[in-house]
């Protein structure tokens, strides 16, 4: 409880002492972007889906594999001994084994290709359903690899979280009815998670340790998502505002500024940074106008620059005084299936100029617009982060979704988009699957997500994942810290009462 | 009086404005810290003379009462596994004079409070300080923050971003004046900062002049347009590689025809158009044999020429990627031949491990001139056979309703 009286003649609520305030300088983080889920320039999309599902399983199936060897072997049920199945065909009745394989969860409301190729539907539109689960239980799911599928039963299937594309192993045997009845499953778990300062070299971790060490309040990167800049709504420019103040450390006193803001080295925009656009609303209102109005190709006026204005000034603003790691989000102006690329910076007249230079492509920007999901490593930190999809896409298979409990089942299936590209749009992949966990990372973001909450996860050989969601600004008003020391995670709400 | 009281009481009093204190800082080219101060002295000495003449916004930040309840309904989850973090929250909360007392009463503790805005009326509605932010981003002038970055980078080469803030920043510069106008000691603190900043704004208008955007974009162009240029150059060798190897794809004996009807000056096109004009000829005779079967001897005694086109055929079908044709003509009675052409066929077998592989094998098949005239032959010689053809026919003097048709083409 604070009373106006308390606060009289506090810090700043004086007259002008004409004593020199020093000048900060904000911390410095090491950075490097990584390009796991850049794509080609040339990109075909004639290739079949089936290769993502091939890799994918192809990748993790030996860890589940081992996983479910080592936990496995020794089991005796009824006298009999589980003994591994190579392929989901090969499981034979009254048998008991176990096999590896990627689930595929049948769901009547799921949005089908089959369906709309057999009802001649051809627009392809994002799915507006809600969710993918049905009530009355008629989802199944399947065990599926290069040979066959095999429906799964059984109730350990209700206490994990499953979606299409994760790879799981399975032990049990198969009934009369053709069914596998499950009695265990194994994941793949959280993969190798490489030492802080992997990727950097010797001479920088070194002097970056020292450097760090007598720095008590350590260095902090923060993470927004959702700042929703809009052409017509004015519900949150003021909480903008104070944001960007915020940012930049103008507001508030000399010693939070050097204490709190100056140390927030990097703002990190986890997708949705324009609003939905509105554009098809003026359409459907007056369809007469639109007769008329049907050019060939760009019509500019249907196009509101202004979000995208807004957006760029902020940027610009900003900019100056901390760098940026721009994740494009579903709104944004960038390709819509996963993986994202970077929004192009044509879209940003005036923050451009810190883009990165295009002699150095090695080196990140100072404004480093990146895929969606994009890694990196802050601070000697595995960042693995998206803007979102990834996680929602997940949501619409459960009825009631513990988002961070979904998270970390991502991380212990070693998929960061495990429903690419069953539900989540994804380009066809061929010769790699980026969405695979190659290595654990340290701290895992998702951005626009309904509400800020956090955790840290433990796997069997000690590694240790910070995962965050990362609320919408627009509306929650809330940024995230993150210490890139300790990777704890705090949150400042910005609020107006008038 | 002070000029920044001066200043404020112009644009807040007599203008009527919302002045919040980035605006203030921008206008008068003060710390971002002094002009909260100036913003707070403003305001107590204006209400001191008349109370209620001017109306402030405070920003708070500091700590809320239960801010962490939020994260104590987490722990209600069914799932028991996921225990979430109870992190710190710290509230920034703008706030109205009037709600001041309210707020205050729901931190637990205040780390800093300052003036954020003053105006002469209260303010109802907080979007009126979004748009005096948007005036100070509008602006050109800096806003003098407290935190400066020494490691901004900005790219080297020149887009239209930078000559604005090229401009912008020399117009800056010359501000100190502006400064000065305020009556206080120079602040050393304001001296490091344009320091940096002008250092800052050298490097880049030094490097502005040095790095020549045009010929790094021209090449960009230079570029696409070599491109573009070894492109035409590209698709007449494709078709000249044919040409010379005489395939026997359709399309590509379409642009045969082009290339004889629309003559080009392309110097390699003669010895095609030499060997085109001996494989038609060839041909031809080819047809005329199987048109006139009963043939008089006279048409017989050209035979003996017949081998020299017979191998060019050979030839002309070798280098066919896809389907690739080789003909061995086995016999050629009575102008009909028969014989074996090499084909590649698709075959699917089935390999160790059980996949389906498809491989392409070569294979022959037999064939006979009246079973399997390969089509576009025939398409070749009865459309461009036009000279040859022309002049046979007239050697001849018998009309053949093909070169009637190719002269007027």
């Amino acid at each position: 409880m604070v009373k106006l009286e308390d606060i009289a003649g506090l810090g700043l609520l004086q007259a002008p002492s004409g004593k020199p305030s020093e000048a900060l300088t904000r911390s410095s983080s090491s950075y490097r972007s990584l390009d796991t889920f850049a794509l080609p320039k040339e990109r075909r999309y004639q290739q079949q889906f089936a290769d993502i599902y091939f890799l994918r399983l192809t990748k993790i199936k030996p860890a589940v594999e081992q996983i479910a060897h080592e936990a496995w072997e020794e089991t005796v049920l009824g006298g009999e001994n589980a003994k591994k199945v190579e392929r989901v065909l090969d499981v034979r009745q009254g048998e008991l084994c176990w096999v590896a394989g990627t689930v595929f969860m049948d769901m009547p409301l799921k949005p089908s290709i089959l369906e709309d190729v057999s009802k001649d539907r051809w627009i392809s539109a994002p799915t507006s359903v809600d969710h993918y689960y049905s009530e009355d239980g008629r989802d199944q799911v399947m065990l599926e690899d290069d040979s066959g599928r095999i429906r799964l039963v059984g109730e350990p299937l209700k206490d994990y979280f499953l979606v299409t594309g994760c790879i799981i192993a399975v032990m049990g045997t198969e009934n009369a009815n053709g069914e596998f009845e499950v009695i265990d499953l194994k994941f793949a778990d959280l993969p190798p998670q490489p030492p802080r300062w992997a990727l950097s070299d010797k001479k920088i971790k070194s002097e970056d340790v020292s450097m760090s060490d007598p720095d008590t309040p350590s260095k902090k990167i923060a993470i927004v998502s959702g700042l929703e800049f809009s052409g017509t709504s004015t519900a949150y420019t003021t909480e903008l505002s104070l944001l960007l103040s915020y940012l930049l450390g103008d507001s508030l006193d000399p010693a939070t500024q050097s204490q709190e803001q100056s140390k927030i080295s990097r703002l990190i925009i986890a997708g949705n940074s324009i609003a939905e656009s509105a554009s098809s609303d003026p359409h459907s209102n007056n369809p007469s106008t639109k007769t008329h109005t049907k050019k060939y190709g760009y019509d500019a006026s249907s196009y509101n620059p202004l979000p995208s204005q807004l957006f760029d000034s902020f940027l610009s603003t900003l900019l100056p005084t901390m760098s940026i790691t721009l994740l494009p989000g579903a709104n944004d102006p960038a390709n819509v299936s996963y993986p994202q690329q970077p929004i192009h910076s044509a879209m940003f007249p005036q923050s451009r100029l810190y883009g990165p230079t295009p002699t150095h492509p090695d080196e990140p920007g100072w404004l480093d617009a990146t895929t969606n999901p994009s890694e990196s490593e802050i601070d000697g930190w595995r960042v693995l982060g998206t803007s979102g999809q990834n996680l929602d896409d997940i949501c619409k298979y459960m009825d009631s979704p513990d988002r961070l409990g979904l998270m970390e089942a991502m991380c212990r299936w070693r998929c960061s988009a495990p429903t690419a590209p069953d539900t989540l749009w994804s380009y066809p992949f061929q010769d790699d699957e980026p969405f695979v966990m190659k290595e654990c990372p340290h701290l895992y973001f998702v951005g626009s997500q309904p509400e800020f909450n956090t955790k840290v996860i433990e796997g069997p050989e000690g590694q240790m994942v910070r995962l965050v969601l990362v609320p919408k600004f627009s509306e929650t008003k809330e940024v995230v810290l993150v210490d890139t020391e300790t990777l704890e995670v705090s949150k400042v709400r910005i609020g107006t009462r008038s | 009086m002070d000029t920044y009281l001066k200043h404020l009481s112009e644009s807040v009093l007599a203008e009527d404005k919302v002045v919040d204190f980035r605006l203030l800082s921008q206008s008068l080219q003060v710390p971002v810290n002094t002009a909260k101060q100036m913003l707070y002295e403003f305001h107590r000495s204006q209400n001191a003379k008349r109370p209620g003449s001017v109306h402030a916004t405070y920003l708070i930040y500091g700590v809320k009462h239960n801010s962490n309840s939020q994260n104590g309904a987490d722990e209600e989850m069914p799932d028991a596994g996921s225990v979430t973090d109870v992190v710190p929250v710290f509230d920034l909360c703008l706030v109205t004079e009037e709600k001041l007392r309210d707020v205050l009463a729901e931190f637990e503790e205040v780390k800093t409070i300052h003036v954020y805005s003053v105006a002469s009326r209260p303010t109802k509605d907080m979007a009126l300080l979004a748009d005096v932010a948007h005036e100070v981003s509008s602006n050109d002038k800096k806003v003098l923050s407290n935190i400066v970055n020494p490691n901004v980078r900005t790219r080297e080469r020149k887009g239209p971003g930078l000559k604005a803030s090229i401009a912008s920043t020399p117009a800056f510069k010359q501000q100190p004046k502006a400064a000065s106008k305020v009556k206080e000691d120079p602040k050393p603190a304001e001296e490091t900062k344009p320091a940096i900043k002008t250092e800052k704004t050298e490097k880049t208008t030094s490097s502005a002049p040095a790095k020549k955007p045009a010929p790094a974009k021209s090449s960009g162009i230079m570029a696409a347009f070599s491109k573009a240029a070894s492109l035409p150059k590209k698709e007449p060798k494709k078709s000249a590689s044919p040409a010379v190897t005489e395939t026997n794809t359709p399309a590509l004996s379409d642009e045969d025809d082009d290339e004889e009807e629309m003559p080009q000056p392309k110097p390699r096109a003669k010895p095609d158009f030499k060997t085109l004009k001996q494989r038609e000829e060839g041909l031809r005779r080819m047809m005329e044999g199987d048109d006139e079967e009963e043939a008089p001897a006279s048409e017989r005694a050209e035979s003996p020429e017949e081998p020299e086109p017979e191998p060019m055929e050979v030839e002309e079908e070798a280098p066919d990627p896809v389907k690739e044709e080789k003909e061995v003509v086995e016999t050629t009675s009575n102008g009909r031949r028969r014989g074996k052409r090499r084909i590649m066929r698709k075959k699917q077998i089935m390999d160790e491990q059980g996949y389906l592989v498809t491989i392409q094998e070569p294979g022959w098949e037999s064939f006979s001139e009246d079973e399997a005239p390969p089509p576009p032959k025939v398409v070749k010689t009865t459309s461009s056979a036009s000279s040859t053809q022309a002049k046979k026919g007239a050697a001849k003097g018998q009309g053949n309703i093909m070169s009637f048709f190719s002269k007027k083409a």
